[in-house]
């Protein structure tokens, strides 16, 4: 029986902790590599209509062959009356007026010509290949959709996706 | 005193350090990845052509919305978007084993080895031709009729049979949209056009490779497989995915 006793007595050892940080830091890393941060805060308000079947845009947005633009309310809402039918465009987080706006018609096209001139040498995707993703708010018209693809078409910038946020595939329809 | 120990540091903080830093990434990166529906604008033309070819009414399946975010496929009016793909697959299956020209869908050719091969003759006289006069943009647009036509040979050629059965060149999808109407209801749209066609393509190709479409494009994605181009291809030339936007008109 004193055998027992003693062994009660003796107080736990203190964990060694060492290890830990190795851990965290693992995981740090994983989550650093894993994610994409988005690129850029739109400075137009806009909530994506939501769809199944959709095509992964990750591949693309690794190789730099795709350019997002916004199409949604202006974060004020005194001045939508200054856009047509009420929703504005964002290019690069700056807020332009729709195409036949406020300002010069041919911002989408001056902005994707840019842009693609502003890749690097190595890049070497055709601006055909370039795809130009609109992101636009679930209520916006789909007319000013065409008039962006309008432009994009008249300087040969063949490719545009339609965001929308995957909602899975729906069970019942299959 | 030389002879002193350093003493070691504690790195018991290292650990809370770590976890700030994963923490600030965890809150700052959103992981849902971007998704779109991506779709190809047909090239301008200058030159607007003065006789364009008729299409007929069965090869036109015209998917339309208006202002008031109402759908209508073929004067059928209607509010549940989830009729679209039953349409859209009505339209592909209708004449797809045997041809019924009672039905308003489009009908389906036959290709075989015979026509390919003859085609293509046509084709590479057809380049030669336009070489010696010098209409490059002539021989451009042959050669590329050829490839597809090489493109077609390889598709049978895998497909086992003596013969494939293709949907008319002309039927394709359109889809009408007034300009006020939701982007909700565009992107809808697509939506259940792509249901449609991957729910065939992917039924084709379990049916013939034993794994579906979407399986076989992924990987392609990936590892650029010259096996999965061709089964791609010929998947693509079954059911192939011809879809019109219409501006709309103010």
């Amino acid at each position: 029986m004193s055998k027992f006793r003693k062994e009660q007595e003796r107080s736990a050892p203190a964990m060694n902790t060492a290890s830990l940080p190795d851990i965290v830091f693992m995981l740090l890393f994983f989550f650093m590599v894993a994610t994409t941060s988005k690129e850029t805060d739109p400075t137009v308000k806009y909530t994506a209509p939501e769809g199944s079947r959709t095509e992964d845009l990750t591949p693309y947005k690794q190789r730099s062959e795709i350019d997002f633009l916004y199409l949604g309310a202006p974060r004020n809402p005194n001045r939508a009356s200054a856009f047509k039918f009420g929703y504005a465009l964002s290019l690069d987080n700056v807020v332009q007026a729709t195409p036949d706006g406020l300002y010069s018609t041919n911002a989408v096209a001056r902005w994707k010509r840019d842009k693609f001139d502003q890749k690097p040498a190595r890049m070497i995707a055709p601006i055909e290949a370039v795809i130009t993703c609109v992101k636009a708010d679930q209520s916006a018209p789909s007319g000013l959709v065409f008039d962006i693809r309008k432009q994009l078409q008249d300087i040969d910038a063949l490719t545009i996706a339609y965001s929308v946020k995957d909602k899975g595939v729906n069970k019942s329809s299959q | 005193m030389a002879n002193r120990d350093i003493p070691e540091i504690n790195a018991g903080s290292m650990a809370d350090i770590a976890f700030l830093l994963l923490l600030f990434f965890l809150v700052t990166t959103t992981m849902d990845k971007d998704q779109a529906y991506v779709r190809s604008i047909p090239k301008k033309i200058e030159i607007p052509p003065e006789d364009l070819p008729d299409v007929q009414k069965r090869n036109i399946l015209a998917i339309k919305a208006n202002s008031q975010n109402q759908l209508m496929v073929r004067n059928v009016v209607f509010s549940d978007p989830d009729m679209i793909s039953d349409f859209i697959l009505r339209f592909y299956q209708t004449s797809e084993i045997k041809n019924k020209p009672e039905e308003n869908f489009p009908l389906y050719s036959t290709a075989t080895l015979g026509l390919c091969d003859l085609r293509m003759a046509e084709m590479e006289a057809k380049i030669e031709e336009a070489d010696k006069v010098g209409a490059t943009d002539m021989a451009k647009f042959f050669s590329s009729a050829l490839n597809e036509w090489d493109k077609k040979k390889k598709a049978i050629k895998l497909y086992g049979k003596s013969e494939l059965r293709e949907i008319d060149k002309q039927a394709h999808i359109r889809i009408e949209v007034q300009e006020a109407t939701a982007y909700s209801i565009f992107t809808q749209i697509h939506n259940e056009i792509e249901e449609a066609v991957i729910e065939l393509r992917n039924n084709k190709c379990k049916e013939l490779f034993g794994e579906p479409y979407t399986l076989v494009k992924q990987r392609y994605n990936q590892d650029s497989d010259a096996k999965d181009k061709d089964i791609l291809d010929l998947i693509e030339i079954l059911y192939p995915a011809r879809i019109i936007e219409v501006t709309p008109k103010n």
